[in-house]
């Protein structure tokens, strides 16, 4: 990207220059460009356990920023996207192990299921205030988890396999792994930048800010709402198609797993909520806390727990919200500043 | 007979779910609040009442004696230091607050008590019923629907008639002007918590008498009082009571159809509820 020249009809205006990119933003990017091409060249450099590893990694931070756009963005605090994770799992293994369909293709096909049913479930859920949006979709979640557990189409409650995998060879598996890592990123994470950066992004910003004075500017709360929920199911379901393919094997109680919840609010809030910067910071915690103090279990738990409570009543813009009250340096800039070229910044939006 | 049997059970174990109702439609009422680990609460408090019957050979009666005043104490501690600081418009800091200590709460009491399920001894008031026309009732459930009445009844009184409650649909209405008339709403608050958790010591003694419980319940519970919460109808108690009987009578109905139904039929009716008459039952629109 660069600085976008915008001339000014009205010749009584100062000639300003917007300027969208920073030289931080501009470095954060060639990084992550090559964090892309090197999780595409996985198979040629990584072991299967690291792919697998990587993998597991590039769904948490698919699934937080979902959690982010949703909760940062459109104010629709959901506890429940792993209803979305887990049926767009599930119709990937009907669609390739009951029907055949090749499982990579079907991957992306799998993702209509999350689409259509998220129209439905907003529309329910729409209704109900705040909080009470949160557990509904949580009910969601758990009438899902109980539909598939009396489902003679998926099994019932004793879950599926994805045998079909046997039919590709290790090295052709790591190659599709990656591309999909690639491809989970390059949809939630740099889709997240590009619509941010946006027109929408602008009326997102807006409402993050305040809702009730975005929708009297004349930004459309109520339906880019509704675009945000459904797109979020679509990102979840992209991460659950891909992290059960991994894992060759789905049930009731995985595919609907609320620990998706708990994880996409750990990272978001100790991350930072509301940027880009903050997913990352916080799923890079997570996942060394993860990798380092799993072990402990229960008291693991209990300390991500009010760690997540602690941040709640005492710094609610998490670490890159202290970072960047300290230093303008944004990652992934997605403000716009006025630049009049005679007398420096005019005024800006972050 | 079969169906009239699973009605009189659902009204039961609705008296069941009413306790945990009743807690959460008061502080969503006064202070727009939900406290995720509502249902965590209710668990926390079995265990200690169960530890506490198995350590001093208590009976049922004294663990309750034990409990409520101990649940006072815990919901007004909860407000005190953390409800008050994430109490406003931003529904945002208030779940994530709750639903970290919702966490360490589940992952605390598995520490202590392990994931095994318990229960409460009632020294035979657990097996004891009686027979109404061919129907055999149990005498406990029957016990748990009096006093979720009773329950019910009072803090609609407390609400109509006292002081306090004056003071609470005021905040309740609008917690500014209600300030400008000398009332402190964080005591208001405090006081609402303290009630809300108060209730719940009931519904421990009788959750750990009538079933058993495990430290991963507490969602469940959680659930089912927000049900009953919206399909009876939100700014009511006798709504969260009557969406409590419905919520109890569509789950026993279900499960007559079906053992693996039950609880699905009940979040069923809860959709269909909010696909219709989205301001609940006895909720104005």
């Amino acid at each position: 990207m660069t600085m976008t020249a915008v001339p000014f009809a009205d010749a009584g205006l100062p000639a300003v220059r917007v300027q969208r990119q920073t030289p931080s933003g501009r470095i954060a990017l060639t990084l992550a460009l090559a964090a892309l091409v090197a999780l595409v060249a996985m198979p040629w450099w990584a072991s299967t356990g690291t792919i697998r590893w990587i993998l597991e990694l590039c769904c948490y931070l698919a699934v937080a920023q979902m959690w982010n756009l949703l909760a940062g963005y459109a104010g629709l605090v959901s506890v429940g996207q792993q209803a979305f994770m887990g049926a767009a799992g599930y119709a990937l293994f009907v669609l390739a192990q009951t029907y055949g369909i090749n499982p990579f293709l079907a991957v992306f096909l799998s993702l209509l299921v999350p689409a259509v049913l998220a129209v439905p479930t907003y529309f329910l859920l729409h209704r109900l205030e705040g909080p009470y949006f949160s557990i509904g979709t949580w009910v969601v979640a758990e009438v899902f988890r109980l539909v598939s557990t009396n489902l003679p189409l998926v099994n019932s409650g004793a879950g599926m396999s994805l045998r079909v995998m046997k039919d590709y060879s290790a090295f052709e598996r790591n190659v599709a792994m990656s591309l999909l890592c690639a491809t989970l990123l390059l949809v939630t994470l740099g889709g997240s930048y590009w619509l941010l950066r946006s027109r929408f992004g602008l009326a997102l910003i807006a409402m993050r800010d305040n809702p009730v004075a975005a929708a009297s500017q004349g930004v459309q709360v109520g339906r880019l709402r509704f675009l945000i929920y459904v797109a979020a199911a679509v990102g979840c379901g992209l991460a659950g198609a891909i992290y059960f393919m991994a894992q060759l094997r789905i049930t009731p109680g995985s595919a609907f797993d609320p620990m998706w919840a708990n994880l996409a609010i750990f990272i978001v809030m100790v991350g930072g909520i509301g940027s880009i910067e903050g997913v990352l910071i916080g799923t890079l915690i997570f996942f060394v806390a993860d990798r380092w103090f799993g072990e402990y279990g229960a008291s693991y738990f209990v300390v991500l727990g009010l760690m997540t409570l602690a941040v709640a009543l005492y710094a609610r813009t998490g670490i890159w919200g202290a970072i960047a009250r300290r230093w303008d340096a944004p990652w992934f800039p997605i403000g716009r500043r006025l630049i009049d070229p005679q007398q420096g910044t005019k005024g800006e939006t972050r | 007979m079969q169906w009239l049997d699973a009605l009189i059970q659902g009204v039961l174990l609705g008296g069941m779910y009413a306790q945990y109702a009743l807690g959460m439609a008061l502080m969503f009422g006064v202070m727009r609040i939900v406290n995720i680990s509502h249902g965590d609460l209710v668990i926390l408090l079995s265990l200690i009442g169960i530890s506490l019957a198995s350590a001093f050979g208590l009976g049922p009666l004294p663990v309750l004696v034990a409990l409520v005043p101990l649940a006072v104490l815990i919901g007004f501690v909860l407000q005190k230091t953390v409800l008050n600081r994430v109490v406003g418009n931003d529904p945002l800091p208030s779940l994530i607050a709750t639903f970290g200590l919702s966490i360490a709460l589940q992952n605390l009491m598995l520490q202590i008590w392990s994931a095994n399920s318990r229960s409460l001894p009632g020294y035979g008031l657990e097996s004891r019923s009686i027979e109404i026309g061919g129907i055999y009732i149990g005498l406990l459930p029957v016990i748990v629907l009096a006093v979720a009445t009773g329950l019910t009844w009072g803090l609609d009184l407390m609400l109509k008639r006292t002081r306090f409650g004056r003071a609470l649909r005021a905040a309740a209405a609008d917690v500014e002007a209600a300030a400008m008339t000398g009332i402190d709403p964080r005591a208001v608050y405090a006081l609402a918590t303290a009630a809300a958790v108060g209730i719940l010591g009931f519904a421990a003694v009788f959750q750990a008498l009538r079933s058993t419980v495990a430290p991963a319940d507490g969602p469940a519970q959680l659930i089912y009082a927000f049900e009953a919460v919206i399909i009876g109808g939100m700014g009511s108690v006798w709504g969260a009571f009557i969406g409590s009987m419905v919520l109890g009578i569509s789950q026993a109905i279900g499960f007559r159809i079906d053992p693996g139904f039950g609880v699905l039929a009940g979040h069923i009716v809860f959709l269909f509820v909010l696909a219709t008459r989205p301001q609940g039952l006895f909720g104005r629109a």
